[in-house]
C-alpha cells in the first residue's frame, strides 16, 4: 500500500521546463472542451426560472439561485416514502454489484486470458459478439427470465442481472493479457496455486483496470432506474435514480429543464466523487507495477 | 509421460472452467439466454395481454414488414446513417486519442491533472449529464452552423452522405468525449515500451519523428484493434443512439410491438457485426504488416 502510495506521487515531474511549453500549449486548450459539460451542468441547475428564458441562452449564470433545487423537492412525497430509503437502496445495491461484478469479471478475465483449455477461443468470442448486442433489446425476455426465478420484486433484481457484463470482462481481459506469462510461469514454479496466483500477482498487477471497471459500473448501475420501472412494484424496493426520474418528468419545458439539470446535477455527483477517489489509480496504470 | 501431459491439461481446464463459472452462469441466464429468445421473438408475432404473452410463430414476416413499412424505413435509415457515422468517427477518436495518449505520457508539469480532465467525460457520456446536454442541444458548436459550414456540406456531397457528415462536424465536441477510455487503454501500451528502444534508436540516429513512427506506432497496433472495438460498442450501445431510440419505441407500439422490435434490433445487431467483421479485417493486415509476434 505504501508503495503504491509513493508512486502515485510521482505521476507529475517535479520541475517545469521549457520543453513541455509545446505539450501544455496543445493539451491545455482542449482541457476547456473536455470540461465544458460539467461548467455548463453546474451553471444550469442554479440558474433562475427567468435566465432560463433567456434568449440566445447565456452559458454562465448570472443570479446563482438554488430555486430549482427548492422546487425539485417542493414536488416531492408523492409516495410517502422518505427520499432516505431510496437513497439506501441505491448505495446498498450499487456497493453489492460493485463489489461482485469486480469479482467475478476479473476471475473469469483471468481465466479466459492466462490459462489454457477447451473452449477458450469460443468464449471469448461470445463475448466479444455479446458485447453489441443491443441492452434493450432483451428487456422482455429478461423480464420473462426474472419472473421464472420469482425475483420480481426482489432486491436482488437489481444486482443479478448486472454481474455478468460482457464489457466489464472485455476490459479486464485486455489488461490481463499485458502481464507477461513468464511472471505466472515463475510464480507457478515456486508452486503457487492458481487461486494464489489470481489473487497475489493479478489482482494487485490490475488495480488500473480494476479502477476502471469500478468507475464505468458505477456510472451504469447508480444511473440506472430500468430496473425499479420493469421489476420492481414495491416503491419501499425501488432506487435513488428511479426516484429523481419521477421528480422530473411530469414537468417538461424550459422551467422543467433547470429541475431536470437539478436533477441530474444530484445524480451527477456521487459519480464525480467516485471518478475522483479512483481516477489516481486508473491514472497509475501499469508503469510502475513490474508489467514492461 | 503422456498421461501425465494430459493430466495437465484437463486439471487446467477444470481450474479455468471453475474461475469462469459465475460468471458464465450469470451471462447464460440474463444476457444469452434473453438474446436467443429475443431472436425467437423476431420471427413471431408477439402479443402482450393481460394474461401474459401471446407468441405465435409467423416467420420472417416482421423481416418483411421493415423493410415495407415506413417506420422500418425510418429504423434502416437511422442504421445507415450510423454505419456512415462509425466509418469517421472511429478513425477520429481513435487517432485523437493515440496523439492526446502520446502527450499524456510525456514528462509535463501537472501530467496527472491533465489525464483526469481526459478522463472526465467517461463519467459524463453515459450518464444523465449527457442527455441532458443533448436535450438542450448545449453538445453542438454553433459557430459551425453560423458559419454555413453545414451548407458547404450539403453542396459537396450528396443527400445520402451529407447528412451522416453534417452530423460528425456538430457532434464534434462529443466524439471526443468519447475518447476516455481509449486513451487510457493507449497510455497503458505506451508504458509497456521499454524506454531503452528509444535510447537505442537515438544512438542510431533516429529523430523524433522517426521514434514515434517507427517504436511508438507499432507498439500500439495491439491497442488500436481493442480501441476500435471498444469505440464502435461504446457508441452503438449509446443511448442517445437514434437506432435504440427506435427500438424502443416500437416495443410497445400497438401496430408494430415486440417482435417488430425484436426483428429490428437483430437487423441492428448483425449490421454492427459486420462493421467489426471489416475493422478486424482491416487491423489484421495491419499488424501482420507489422510484423509483430
Amino acid at each position: 500500500m505504501a508503495r503504491s502510495r509513493f508512486l502515485g506521487t510521482k505521476i507529475n515531474p517535479s520541475r517545469f521546463h521549457k520543453s513541455q511549453i509545446k505539450y501544455l500549449l496543445i493539451l491545455s486548450p482542449l482541457v476547456a472542451f473536455m470540461a465544458l459539460p460539467l461548467i455548463y451542468i453546474f451553471n444550469v441547475a442554479f440558474k433562475p426560472l427567468e435566465e432560463l428564458f433567456f434568449y440566445p441562452p447565456r452559458f454562465f449564470v448570472q443570479r446563482f439561485t438554488f430555486s430549482n433545487f427548492v422546487r425539485l423537492f417542493s414536488v416531492t412525497g408523492a409516495s410517502g416514502i422518505p427520499m432516505s430509503r431510496y437513497l439506501f437502496n441505491s448505495i446498498m445495491v450499487t456497493v453489492l454489484v460493485l463489489f461482485f461484478s469486480v469479482l467475478f469479471s476479473t476471475m473469469a478475465g483471468y481465466a479466459l486470458s492466462k490459462l489454457h483449455f477447451k473452449g477458450k477461443r469460443i468464449m471469448n468470442e461470445i463475448n466479444t459478439v455479446a458485447l453489441m448486442f443491443v441492452g434493450v433489446a432483451v428487456m422482455i425476455p429478461r423480464y420473462l427470465i426474472v419472473e421464472q426465478l420469482g425475483l420480481i420484486d426482489n432486491f436482488f433484481v437489481h444486482v443479478l442481472p448486472y454481474l455478468a457484463i460482457p464489457v466489464g470482462l472485455f476490459l479486464v481481459k485486455q489488461f490481463i493479457d499485458q502481464i507477461p506469462d513468464e511472471l505466472l510461469d515463475a510464480a507457478r514454479i515456486d508452486g503457487a496455486s492458481e487461486l494464489q496466483i489470481y489473487s497475489k500477482i493479478i489482482l494487485p498487477l490490475i488495480k488500473p483496470a480494476i479502477a476502471t471497471i469500478v468507475i464505468l459500473s458505477f456510472q451504469s448501475v447508480w444511473n440506472s432506474a430500468d430496473t425499479s420501472t420493469v421489476y420492481i412494484n414495491n416503491d419501499n424496493l425501488k432506487t435513488f435514480a428511479f426516484y429523481m426520474n419521477t421528480l422530473t418528468s411530469g414537468t417538461n419545458g424550459v422551467a422543467g429543464q433547470g429541475m431536470a439539470a437539478a436533477a441530474s446535477l444530484i445524480m451527477f455527483v456521487p459519480n464525480f466523487v467516485i471518478f475522483l477517489i479512483m481516477q489516481s489509480k486508473v491514472m497509475d496504470t501499469m508503469a510502475h507495477s513490474g508489467i514492461k | 509421460m503422456k498421461n501425465k501431459v494430459m493430466k495437465r491439461k484437463t486439471r487446467e481446464t477444470l481450474i479455468a472452467w471453475s474461475f469462469m463459472s459465475v460468471w458464465v452462469l450469470g451471462f447464460l441466464i440474463f444476457t444469452m439466454i434473453p438474446i436467443f429468445t429475443s431472436l425467437y421473438y423476431s420471427l413471431s408475432d408477439v402479443v402482450l395481454s393481460g394474461e401474459g404473452i401471446i407468441v405465435t410463430f409467423t416467420g420472417f414476416d416482421n423481416y418483411a414488414q421493415v423493410f415495407s413499412s415506413a417506420e422500418g424505413f425510418n429504423f434502416l435509415r437511422s442504421v445507415s446513417d450510423f454505419a456512415i457515422e462509425i466509418l469517421f468517427k472511429v478513425p477520429i477518436i481513435t487517432v485523437f486519442a493515440i496523439i492526446i495518449a502520446v502527450l499524456l505520457n510525456q514528462k509535463i508539469k501537472a501530467r496527472g491533472f491533465f489525464r483526469a480532465i481526459y478522463f472526465l467525460p467517461v463519467i459524463i457520456a453515459s450518464g444523465p449529464v449527457i442527455s441532458q446536454l443533448i436535450n438542450q442541444g448545449a453538445a453542438t458548436i454553433p459557430q459551425i452552423e453560423e458559419l454555413g459550414f453545414i451548407n458547404l456540406i450539403n453542396e459537396t456531397f450528396n443527400e445520402g452522405l451529407a447528412r451522416p457528415i453534417a452530423n460528425i462536424f456538430s457532434e464534434l465536441i462529443v466524439i471526443l468525449w468519447f475518447s476516455g477510455v481509449q486513451i487510457l487503454l493507449f497510455i497503458a501500451a505506451l508504458q509497456k515500451i521499454d524506454k531503452a528502444t528509444y535510447e537505442a534508436a537515438m544512438i542510431d540516429g533516429a529523430g523524433v519523428w522517426e521514434s514515434f513512427w517507427k517504436i511508438t506506432i507499432p507498439s500500439l497496433s495491439s491497442m488500436v484493434l481493442v480501441s476500435v472495438v471498444f469505440t464502435i460498442i461504446n457508441l452503438a450501445t449509446f443511448s442517445e443512439n437514434e437506432a435504440i431510440q427506435h427500438i424502443k419505441n416500437n416495443m410497445f407500439a400497438l401496430e408494430t410491438g415486440f417482435g417488430f422490435s425484436s426483428a429490428i434490433a437483430w437487423l441492428y445487431f448483425i449490421v454492427l457485426a459486420i462493421i467489426l467483421a471489416v475493422f478486424f479485417l482491416i487491423f489484421k493486415g495491419f499488424s501482420k504488416d507489422r510484423g509483430r509476434k
